[in-house]
């Protein structure tokens, strides 16, 4: 009994030993012999996670007959993807002409959502094995980016700021994205994709979508320095992205009168009393607001009060000013012209000043008549009833 | 003969006039004689033969042919002057671009130079027309013996001088608004475009300026037939005197302001001087004073009479006046015309009151 058993041990031994040379054989013969053969130049690839690496591998036919071989991937590490393709076909095995050779095109995307390390997998070709390495060079992320890559801006109040920002996914499912701003009130922020205005994109997973942020400022903004935070949100993830917008003081100033009327009358010698409005329309203060004027000669213009010390953005102040006509002017229309000017900026607004002549002489030419006819009616009385 | 006829016209009037002015007498007699001018203006019945005059001396004035044909004149010099003025007025709307807006206005001063235009016209015949009416007013009554008739009659002395006065003025003020309105009534058909009301009151005062510069010539030749025993030295006189200002007076003018301008190399203030003496010498002549207020009237855009510097100009904007500027502009010459057309009928009534009349 204990015979046989021993019987059957050794049996099995020299069975495996059998096996196993055989095996070995097999494996020297296929490098020794060189009878067909695997090869790809990269064998060790170091890539970020989210890469796809594209690799050829040449079949080399050494035998003299033609070769049949089931191509297989062996080893791949879970979550990968990848096909094999020849000639544009996904193939299962190739065939290769003696003494020739047959291209595979390997295709293997890493995930992104993986760790940090090395990963093996083998390429068999019938029984022939060809090793390959991918080093993963960091960890995977598994998120959107949102970047941009001029994030500040600098230009004036009444221009336009376009921002040329680019939206990644880097997850793995496709991403409907909202576009989003929670920039200051009264400021204005467009998001545009392919040239056209939109609220919201949709991204493929590992893809990226170019979106431009057009931001225009409000009316009579000072000069500074703005945050105009965007973002893109979806239900499972978000970016955000903080744009700079620089605003440079620009000097602008109208005057005008509170109702937009720029004709008076004015009685030649006497003087009138107008108000003016000098309002900022820049986006930097005002300082030293000095008024002045161009009238016809011996014309006079004061101004109460004689200057304005500073006028905020968007703000207005109010001046008087007092026209003195000239004695001698003579009656219709005359052209005077009040400007206000700070050493940046200037502006000026021109009246149509209608000059009237007194009624003075009118009334003494009325005098003279009344006199005459009072001299008629003196003469009546003297003499006309006797 | 004309005097003749009124004497008559008078007499007729006699029956019932003799029942009015006989009572005034007695009435005037219970008054104190300074009230006796307040009675006879609060009781309107002495008046009533003073109208009896004018109305007779107004007929006798439209028949007579001198009247007709200064009034023909008149008209067909204004019928002419329409047409020319029509004929140019396409022109002078292209030239004129800035005031367009006084169309209607150019009916009057518009002229394309082979007539003159209607208010060159009034400026030169309105004197004949006042001479033509007023310089034999009183002497042919007094050489023709009717003076004496008329003044026998219950009537105050003065109404004789101041009927004819009247009497000629009412005639002129119809004749001149009839044509005034002629002329509108013409060109509203031939142009189409009515006037604006600032066009037709501008208008208007060119009309009452008109009568205004007639009835200063009427007093002056009314002032030279009381003056003047016959009515040939009173017509001379005052035509004399129409020609003196119209041709000799600006040639006087002309030469005292060549003397007193010292030649090319006088200062801007001596040229303006001259300038301004020659304007207000100038200013002397009604002819002158008529044509400057005329012009403001119906040229809006006119805005000074004399010279200006470049003072008064520096500035101004090219633009119409209102009317009541334009009229305030005018005014000294309106009311130089006024007092100068009162002077006259002084002088012609303390003349006419003072004088000595008999029968002859």
């Amino acid at each position: 009994m204990k015979d046989f058993y021993k019987l059957i041990q050794l049996k099995s031994i020299s069975v495996f030993f059998a096996s196993l040379l055989g095996i070995m054989f097999i494996s020297t013969s296929a490098f020794a012999t060189n009878n067909v053969y695997l090869f790809t130049p990269y064998t060790t690839i170091s890539v970020p996670p989210g890469k796809s690496i594209n690799y050829i591998i040449t079949v080399v036919n050494n035998t003299s007959e033609v070769q049949n071989l089931g191509v297989s991937i062996s080893g791949m590490p879970w979550g990968w993807k990848y096909n094999m393709k020849s000639g544009g076909w996904d193939i299962k095995k190739i065939a290769v002409l003696p003494k020739q050779k047959e291209i595979i095109n390997l295709h293997v995307e890493v995930p992104l959502k993986i760790n940090k390390g090395t990963y093996h997998f083998n390429v068999v070709a019938g029984a022939n094995h060809l090793p390959l390495s991918v080093i993963v060079s960091k960890r995977g992320t598994y998120k959107t980016t949102f970047t941009a890559t001029q994030a500040n801006m600098e230009g004036h109040n009444n221009s336009t700021f376009s921002f040329n920002a680019n939206l990644d996914n880097l997850t793995a499912d496709q991403q409907l994205y909202s576009l989003r701003s929670e920039a200051p009130l009264g400021w204005d922020v467009t998001f545009m994709s392919h040239y056209k205005n939109v609220t919201s994109v949709s991204v493929d997973p590992n893809n990226d979508a170019p979106i431009t942020v057009k931001v225009t400022p409000p009316d009579g903004i000072t000069a500074g320095t703005y945050k105009i935070p965007v973002s893109a949100v979806t239900n499972n993830t978000s970016a955000d992205l903080q744009l700079e917008v620089v605003i440079t003081g620009t000097y602008d100033m109208v005057l005008s009168t509170p109702t937009g009327l720029v004709s008076t009358e004015i009685t030649a010698g006497k003087q009138r009393r107008l108000e003016l409005i000098v309002r900022n329309t820049g986006s930097a203060i005002l300082y030293d607001v000095q008024p002045g004027y161009q009238a016809p000669a011996n014309w006079k213009v004061t101004f109460d009060p004689k200057s304005i010390s500073e006028i905020q953005p968007g703000q207005y102040a109010k001046i008087f000013a007092t026209i003195k006509s000239d004695k001698n002017a003579i009656a219709g229309d005359y052209i005077t012209k009040i400007t206000t000017k700070t050493p940046e900026v200037a502006s000026s607004v021109s009246f149509r000043v209608s000059v009237q002549t007194p009624l003075l002489w009118g009334w003494v030419g009325v005098l003279i008549i009344l006199f005459a006819f009072g001299l008629v009616y003196y003469l009546f009385r003297k003499y006309g009833r006797r | 003969m004309g005097s003749m006829k009124f004497t008559t016209g008078i007499l007729k009037e006699e029956t019932n006039m003799s029942n009015i002015t006989n009572q005034a007498p007695v009435r005037t007699s219970k008054f104190s004689l300074p009230n006796i001018f307040r009675n006879s203006r609060n009781e309107e019945i002495p008046l009533h033969p003073f109208r009896v005059i004018v109305e007779k001396e107004i007929s006798d004035q439209v028949r007579s042919w001198r009247f007709i044909i200064l009034i023909a004149i008149i008209v067909l010099t204004t019928l002419g002057s329409l047409y020319t003025s029509l004929n140019s007025l396409s022109e002078a709307i292209k030239v004129s671009h800035v005031n367009n807006s006084f169309l209607f206005l150019k009916l009057f001063t518009v002229s394309n130079g082979t007539l003159p235009s209607f208010f060159v016209f009034i400026t030169f015949l309105g004197p004949l027309l006042g001479i033509g009416m007023g310089f034999d007013a009183i002497n042919s009554e007094h050489n023709r013996g009717t003076m004496s008739h008329i003044l026998a009659q219950p009537i105050h002395r003065d109404y004789l001088l101041n009927a004819k006065f009247i009497a000629a003025l009412t005639v002129i003020t119809f004749m001149f608004f009839a044509l005034g309105f002629l002329v509108m009534g013409l060109g509203l058909i031939s142009i189409g475009i009515p006037p604006t009301p600032e066009e037709f009151w501008r208008i208007i005062f060119f009309i009452i300026l008109s009568i205004v510069y007639v009835a200063f010539w009427l007093n002056l030749s009314i002032l030279f037939s009381v003056k003047f025993r016959q009515p040939a030295t009173s017509a001379l006189t005052v035509i004399a005197i129409w020609l003196f200002f119209t041709v000799f007076y600006p040639i006087i003018v002309n030469l005292i302001s060549k003397s007193v301008i010292p030649g090319q190399m006088a200062t801007s203030y001596q040229m303006y001087f001259a300038e301004e003496l020659k304007v207000n010498l100038m200013r002397i002549v009604p002819n002158q004073l008529f044509s400057d207020a005329t012009t403001t009237l119906l040229v809006p855009t006119v805005r000074s009479l004399g010279p200006l510097t470049m003072q008064q100009v520096y500035g101004t904007i090219p633009g119409a006046l209102p009317l009541g500027q334009s009229l305030l502009l005018v005014w000294p010459q309106v009311t130089a015309l006024i007092a100068g057309t009162i002077l006259c009928f002084v002088i012609s009534y303390v003349m006419f009151m003072r004088r000595e009349i008999r029968s002859r």
